[in-house]
């Protein structure tokens, strides 16, 4: 097991050698003049060859990569052009707001997903099967972006129901402000016991986790469904039935521990997918997180944030799947062999 | 003292897209009593599986049928979900083939076995544990505490059957249903097995339906026997009779072919032509087409007969000698 | 009488086989599943309004990028059944002439990424040895990005535009035809027509056109039409951002972003253009599965 770990954490670091390589060469060897996009379109050529100092620039590639390296080893990830704010720091500074939308978009689409997959798994053919299956591919073809406007157009500003945009009511975060312990709003309000808050944070995360659960949500189900079909036709399933064990321990408690597994890879993948998708969310709901620092990176080619943003998601990416995989070998026992 | 199982006129199809598309059982009549062991033989195909299943209504989707099987006083095809659930595992069990992927690979064997015991039991998770331990010392295996741990593709495939063979006891079911339960292990594995299920018989004194392709192991084990072709009874009597002297053509047939009645030095003899298959529907003896003593009266289907005390055979001719 | 009870298993020997041609389960898959014939429609709809545009949109001109600013924000009505955008352009021309840049960017994309990514996959399939381990790893690489993240900064890099995102999303999708065609063909390379061909001194090149391509051209198939309407969704989502598409494009993820301040009062600048990206992507989406089916019968259900 441990050995297995290990060799797994190893390939890991390769890989995110080689990631490192890919965002150095995207930073600094695609752009014919690094420092010129580095300062703008409107960059005079003194301040050019000061930055063209300042990057290294005039140094050859083996040896600015190796600068690049030892950078961001010791976290000096750049600053912003735009704002001269610490790459690094902005990405952690922002991280609470996205992973509470994230986890809570993940929590939806397990909740949901799962129960109906097995579901229409156990009734294929019959009308909740037809739901599931259609309503899985209805979540996976939906627009993050168009779905997250229409919410918010009716949802919000036809029915009033939840507020449009933002994490507070301005008056809850000025008059009120939650005290920092997490970062997450919602645990935050709960620690200081004020239960106002509490409710007026979980208010304005409603509308940004159930659109960014709407992708997941349908994959997860899907994936469920599927495998759930698979294992439902193997020979312990019929053992099981056979000594008349009760058709929901078999579906819920046997059967599913089976079949989690694809899906477990599945809620991987969904987690890399949210990692762009709340991009979109975070747009639309003015959400001030991440992916609202990426985006105004994105649109404004700040180099720096670009590359942080981009390393950043690599290694998330990295570190959900090496997550994923551990807990695969936890829930199969075969899997610990290998 | 009256039958334990009684099988009357089984039928069973295949439906697809509303009409049938295969007859599996043509009507399948057997008596099985308290304690005694009876083999079900056959080619692959005759239905012999589907029989056992049918037994507990382990019927797939698109399957339906008719007849009546009355155990214990009840018919088991028209019991409602619920009851049947609390008699299989519970009052009949079964044995399968494949010990290797009968079992769930993701939960420890006496966890599977557990299971059981809490539901039919009502056994708490302790109570059942010592329960597991104990029959799986029954079923001789070693260090049994130890051996509830293991997950299934930790264990051989003698163990794995002899775990199943436990579990299907635990509840000191009145009927034991083993299909081909010796056929995925090798020989010596097989004779253990055999010898643990009867000497576990002896003890309890449950009823054993065999299904096997193997007339030797069933003549072995069983009480009596009854020979399944194309989805029909076509002989049934004492093994050691009808071992001895089958009456029809086609049980003889298999017991030619056996490995022990070849003469040293001339290819085994096999039975020539195929089964019919489940779609045509014979009006006269399904044999017929393969059979050596085929006669024109075969072209009416001979009814399974009762010809001496105890023998029932299918056929006008199973008094000629070949 | 008894029907079985979810035992959804059945003996293998039991079932006569029907008579299943590919054409048979096509039109079996067409008849019993309603999502299939869903599937086919939507393409059909889309590829005849991409092609016919100028002929269907009721203001083509407007459908271009023509503005008309004395009917601005107009809501639906007879005149303009999807309303009028910010500059008075009528949105159903808007929305009918953004299936062309739609179609033209999916069938872009996933040639693109089929043209680099089969070939190499098959070589590296067939070959097997150094090449396939150092192509496996440059997937890998690639693929260990989150989706999209690589295609957006690659388009920032670049500069904004229709053919830069494009390029940017061919770049990161190569990789998923690559490891396609690597699977087929590894299952295939020890096949004994492939041994058969070998013996009789069939050269390398001949036996991977001829013998392995045919063969994974169906799994490829169904990949590009999942993948034809996951493009026109990833597209519609960079032009949302404003890395794609640039105005007058008639892009529809670039119109969603155009309503999107307004989307409260001027409801229908963001719905309708969305509305198209979705139902593509869903038609798409239906149409794959059903191939899956229709080609592989053993993943029917």
């Amino acid at each position: 097991m441990l050995h297995w770990i290990g060799r797994r954490l190893l390939s890991s670091i390769v890989t995110l050698f080689a990631i490192t390589t890919i965002t150095f060469v995207l930073a600094r060897v695609i752009p014919s003049d690094p420092a010129a996009v580095y300062i703008g379109p409107l960059a005079r050529p003194a301040e050019i060859a000061r930055v063209t100092k300042q990057l290294g620039l005039d140094r050859s590639v083996p040896v600015q990569y190796l600068a690049y390296m030892r950078d961001l080893f010791k976290g000096d990830w750049g600053s912003s052009l735009a704002t001269k704010e610490p790459v690094l720091g902005g990405i952690m500074h922002r991280l609470p707001a996205t992973l509470e939308l994230i986890l809570s978009a993940m929590t939806i689409a397990v909740l949901v997903g799962v129960p109906l997959g097995v579901l229409a798994a156990r009734m294929t053919g019959r009308p909740i099967d037809v739901v599931v299956r259609i309503g899985s591919v209805v979540g996976i073809s939906m627009p993050i972006f168009w779905l997250g406007l229409l919410m918010q157009a009716f949802l919000s500003g036809k029915l009033g129901l939840v507020p449009p945009t933002s994490r507070l009511d301005l008056t809850t975060s000025v008059l009120n402000p939650i005290p920092h312990h997490t970062g997450f709003n919602l645990i935050d309000a709960a620690i200081a016991g004020r239960w106002a808050t509490l409710g007026d944070a979980a208010k304005h995360l409603v509308l940004p986790a159930l659109t960014l659960a709407a992708y997941p949500t349908g994959l997860v189900a899907r994936m469920t469904r599927a495998s759930m079909l698979d294992v439902l036709n193997q020979d312990y399933i019929r053992t099981a039935r056979t000594f008349g064990l009760r058709e929901r321990r078999i579906l819920w408690q046997l059967a599913l521990r089976n079949a989690f597994a694809p899906t477990l890879t599945v809620i991987g993948l969904s987690f890399a997918y949210l990692l762009t998708g709340t991009f979109f969310v975070e747009l639309v709901y003015d959400w001030p997180g991440i992916g609202q620092f990426a985006t105004n990176a994105l649109l404004n080619v700040d180099y720096p944030v670009i590359m942080g943003i981009t390393l950043f998601g690599a290694i998330g990416f990295l570190s959900i799947n090496l997550v994923v995989d551990l807990l695969q070998a936890r829930l199969d026992p075969r899997v610990r062999l290998r | 003292m009256s039958a334990l199982l009684s099988v009357d006129d089984l039928r069973l199809d295949f439906v697809r897209d509303g009409r049938v598309a295969s007859h599996a059982l043509r009507g399948i009549d057997l008596e099985l009593g308290r304690g005694e062991a009876m083999g079900i033989v056959g080619e692959t195909g005759c239905g012999k599986t589907l029989t056992g299943l049918s037994v507990i209504r382990m019927l797939p989707t698109n399957a339906t049928a008719t007849g009546r099987i009355v155990f214990d006083g009840r018919d088991v095809l028209t019991l409602p979900e619920r009851e049947l659930r609390s008699i299989r595992g519970a009052r009949i069990s079964m044995v399968f083939q494949s010990p290797a992927t009968s079992f769930n690979p993701v939960f420890p064997i006496g966890r599977q076995l557990q299971h059981v015991l809490e539901r039919h039991m009502g056994m708490r998770r302790k109570e059942s544990a010592r329960r597991v331990a104990e029959v799986l010392g029954e079923v001789e295996l070693p260090d049994p505490e130890r051996t509830m741990g293991f997950y299934p593709h930790e264990l051989s495939g003698g163990m794995l059957q002899r775990a199943m063979i436990a579990m299907a006891i635990l509840c000191r079911p009145s009927l034991l249903i083993a299909d081909e339960p010796t056929t995925a292990l090798d020989v010596t594995l097989a004779e253990q097995i055999l010898r643990l299920l009867r000497s576990l018989q002896r003890k309890h004194g449950f009823s054993v339906l065999f299904i096997s392709h193997d007339l030797d192991l069933v003549g072995d084990f069983c009480d009596r026997v009854a020979v399944l072709y194309a989805g029909r009874v076509i002989e049934s009597g004492p093994a050691t009779e009808l071992l001895v002297r089958p009456f029809h053509p086609y049980t003889r047939a298999l017991l030619q072919a056996l490995p022990r009645h070849a003469e040293p030095g001339t290819p085994l003899p096999a039975v020539s032509g195929s089964v019919p298959s489940g779609l045509e529907d014979p009006v006269g003896c399904a044999f017929a087409p393969r059979c050596p003593l085929v006669v024109p009266e075969c072209a009416v289907r001979p009814p399974l007969a009762e010809v001496l005390p105890g023998r029932k055979v299918a056929c006008y001719r199973w008094e000629v000698e070949t | 009488m008894t029907t079985g009870v979810g035992v959804p298993w059945v003996e293998p020997d039991a079932i006569a086989p029907a008579a299943t041609g590919m054409l048979a389960r096509t039109q079996r898959t067409l008849r019993r599943d309603p999502a299939a014939l869903f599937g086919s429609f939507v393409l059909f709809v889309f590829l005849l309004t991409a092609a016919l545009a100028p002929w269907l949109a009721p203001n083509a001109e407007q459908g271009r990028g023509a503005t008309d600013v004395g009917a601005r924000e107009l809501a639906p009505s007879w005149a303009h059944l999807f309303g009028t955008d910010h500059l008075g352009r009528d949105m159903l021309s808007r929305v009918i002439f953004g299936a062309r840049p739609a179609l033209l960017v999916a069938v872009a994309v996933v040639l693109l990424a089929v043209l680099v990514g089969v070939p190499l996959g098959m070589v590296a399939g067939f070959r097997g040895g150094r090449i396939d381990e150092l192509l496996m790893r440059i997937t890998d690489l690639f693929l260990s990005f989150p989706p999209l993240l690589l295609a957006m900064v690659i388009t920032a890099v670049l500069g904004p535009s229709l053919i830069h995102a494009s390029l940017a999303l061919a770049v990161s999708w190569w990789p998923w035809y690559a490891r396609l065609a690597r699977g087929v063909t590894q299952s295939l390379r020890q096949a004994p027509f492939i041994d058969a061909a070998r013996v009789f001194g069939v050269r390398e090149p001949i036996i991977l056109l001829r013998h392995i391509l045919r063969n994974a051209t169906t799994p490829i198939l169904v990949q590009a039409t999942v993948d034809a309407g996951t493009v026109i969704l990833a597209i519609g989502s960079l032009s949302f951002l404003g890395l794609a598409a640039q105005p007058p494009t008639p892009d529809w993820g670039l119109m969603v972003a155009n309503g999107r301040t307004s989307v409260v009062t001027e409801w229908w600048i963001a719905t309708f253009p969305g509305l198209a990206i979705f139902l593509t992507t869903l038609g798409l989406n239906l149409l794959g599965d059903a191939m899956r089916d229709i080609l592989d019968p053993r993943s029917a259900t």
